[in-house]
């Protein structure tokens, strides 16, 4: 029985970053993945044992936990926010940078001693690399989850902290934010389910040392 | 026809008292019966390599229960309080450490190497990620008081041999080192170490390098190590280790030959770096799992019981392998109408049948038979399909 694999990739900024990796390690989707008004969610490739398909970044690394996508590709922020133990990152694929960082309104910066704090409110869709940052030093972070937009909350009066992926940090500019802290250095990694890399591990293993040389 | 009276308290819709706490589950059938089939299945697999059934209680008291190797257990175990004799107890969230603490006290005077199976229910206060159930059915063995290869060996291919007897499909085992790393971190404080062996377990490259220092050769060696035995283990030879690593990859080595000659056709593979649920394991170690399996079938290795004795073995979780195999078919079902002859059930259950006694006369005896699921009735004195 041949195997078909399935490879998840996240919408958006990155799937940009990603294709000419895919195209140097011999990956070829079909005509129809460029086309982003395309409402097909799996496209072949020309690979017959790989299939790819497009989800939200978030998702790439639960279809990958359960096995239902055997590889993907998702940022250090997505997997350090679920921490699944089903998840390998082989390979950094180099794309993708950027940081996670908390910012906060400038003229709140210029005021703010930060070694006082005991209890933050933090707008973000990490809550829980953000809880566990600010619980390392002592500082209990109560999340309040947004899916996006995070750069509102402060203006808006929702909270005054906020958690987010700043890449330029123009749109923090833009909304008056400043950089207070990195938590992490982000970029794209090659993931893998753990099962499936075992199971079949010439092949997996194969694809993932493809995607290795590609990226390197 | 009268409203009741508003005083009166409202019925509450019965179908919320039905709710189960999270991760507990009713087993229905024809489920139930096939894991209990599949338990008995395994058990007879285990006694015919020699294994013994031992029965530990669900209870103990919690200094016996978490000692030893049961230590890491500690925080997966529900406690609750002995009203007769005032101490706390906990209920087995593995059993494991229970067969250690049997074998070391109650059976200590028995000749070793000392052979041990046993199945029964764990509880654990939460849930894993992937595995959301807090009751599971755990079915394994334990071999007492033998070092070396050849038991490591013994302990990785009988549970392959029952798993394929059982009809698991494409069975691959991954085999384990997890105390390598920490042999060649042995030198960092302890954060930088659980750091680096988080890392590795995750097979982050990004990050070993970052942080390994002078160990990054190895653990980057070790990484590029995992993966089909036979291109795993001649990497894994050639990397350079600290003495008790050698020891280490010296019986791994001598394991895999073992293994490899016994099962030519297993899918193997070695991972040096995996840590995850090995808490109490001292040596090799190894991971069952299944193509197109999600988790795992189980897991086994190397560990030191209560009394300092070298043991190893491995346990399968039922609910992995309940996900896995097809439920067989409802075995052929006769439906014996009521007033039959007293001696023809009798005569049908000696033959292998199933019967379903009619408890009341009823005008269709095939119709009766359909709606009490059986595949056939009993006509004219004998079983005739019901449908057809």
């Amino acid at each position: 029985m041949p195997e078909v694999f399935v490879l998840a990739l996240p919408k958006g900024r990155i799937l940009k970053e990603v294709l000419p990796v895919l195209r140097k390690a011999g990956i070829e989707p079909e005509a129809e993945f460029a086309d982003e008004n395309s409402r097909a969610l799996r496209f072949r490739t020309n690979r017959p044992d790989l299939e790819i398909i497009r989800v939200r970044s978030f998702d790439v690394a639960t279809f990958v936990a359960f096995g239902a996508a055997q590889l993907g590709v998702a940022g250090n922020d997505v997997l350090l926010e679920f921490d699944y133990p089903e998840i390998y990152a082989p390979v950094d694929l180099n794309i993708g940078h950027c940081r996670l960082s908390v910012a906060e309104p400038a003229e709140l910066s210029a005021s703010d001693d930060p070694s006082r704090w005991s209890h933050i409110r933090v707008a973000t869709k990490y809550p829980n690399v953000t809880r566990a940052h600010f619980a390392a030093r002592g500082v209990q972070a109560e999340c309040i989850k947004l899916s996006g937009a995070m750069e509102l909350a402060p203006t808006l009066g929702l909270c005054r902290r906020i958690v987010d992926l700043v890449s330029s940090g123009a749109t923090l500019r833009a909304n008056n934010l400043v950089e207070i802290e990195k938590i992490a250095e982000v970029t794209s990694r090659l993931i893998v389910n753990r099962t499936a890399m075992k199971t079949f591990p010439r092949e997996i293993g194969g694809l993932v040392e493809d995607l290795r040389r590609a990226a390197a | 026809m009268t409203s009741a009276p508003s005083s009166k308290v409202a019925t509450p819709p019965v179908a919320e008292n039905f709710l189960l706490p999270a991760g507990l589950a009713d087993g229905l059938p024809p489920e139930a019966g096939f894991e209990a089939a599949m338990v008995e299945r395994l058990m007879a697999s285990f006694a015919r390599w020699g294994y013994e059934r031992v029965k530990p209680p669900l209870l103990e008291f919690e200094d016996s229960l978490l000692a030893g190797p049961g230590e890491a257990m500690a925080a997966h175990t529900f406690r609750l309080m002995d009203p007769v004799s005032q101490r706390m107890m906990g209920l087995r969230a593995d059993m494991t450490p229970q067969v250690g603490r049997i074998a070391a006290s109650r059976l200590r005077k028995m000749p070793r190497p000392l052979r041990l199976s046993y199945a029964g229910q764990v509880l654990r206060v939460k849930g894993e990620q992937m595995r959301l159930q807090r009751q599971l059915g755990q079915v394994g063995v334990e071999l007492i008081g033998a070092e070396g290869a050849a038991a490591d060996a013994e302990v990785l291919l009988l549970p392959v041999e029952a798993l394929r007897e059982l009809g698991a499909p494409d069975v691959a085992v991954d085999i384990n080192v997890p105390r390598l790393a920490p042999i060649i971190l042995a030198d960092l404080p302890p954060e930088a170490r659980m750091e680096l062996i988080a890392a590795l377990d995750r097979k982050d490259t990004a990050r070993v390098s970052e942080r390994a220092g002078r160990h990054k050769e190895t653990l980057l060696g070790l990484l590029r190590s995992v993966g089909p035995v036979e291109t795993a283990l001649p990497a894994l030879l050639a990397l350079k280790l600290p003495a008790a690593g050698e020891i280490e990859r010296a019986n791994l080595a001598e394991t895999v030959a073992l293994v490899r000659k016994a099962a030519p056709d297993l899918t193997l593979t070695i991972d040096a770096t995996d840590q995850r649920g090995f808490e109490y394991h001292s040596g090799l170690a190894f991971t069952l799992l299944g193509r197109g399996v999600r988790g795992e079938f189980g897991r086994g290795g190397r560990y030191v019981n209560h009394a300092g004795e070298a043991a190893t073995g491995f346990s399968l979780y039922l609910d992995t392998l309940l996900a896995t195999l097809p439920v067989p078919a409802r075995p052929k079902r006769v439906f014996v109408p009521f007033g039959a002859a007293a001696d023809i059930g009798m005569t049908l259950r000696r033959e292998g049948w199933v019967t379903v006694q009619g408890l009341s006369a009823v005008a269709d005896a095939r119709l009766e038979a359909k709606r009490l699921l059986c595949s056939h009735v009993l006509e004219g004195g004998r079983p005739v399909a019901v449908d057809g």
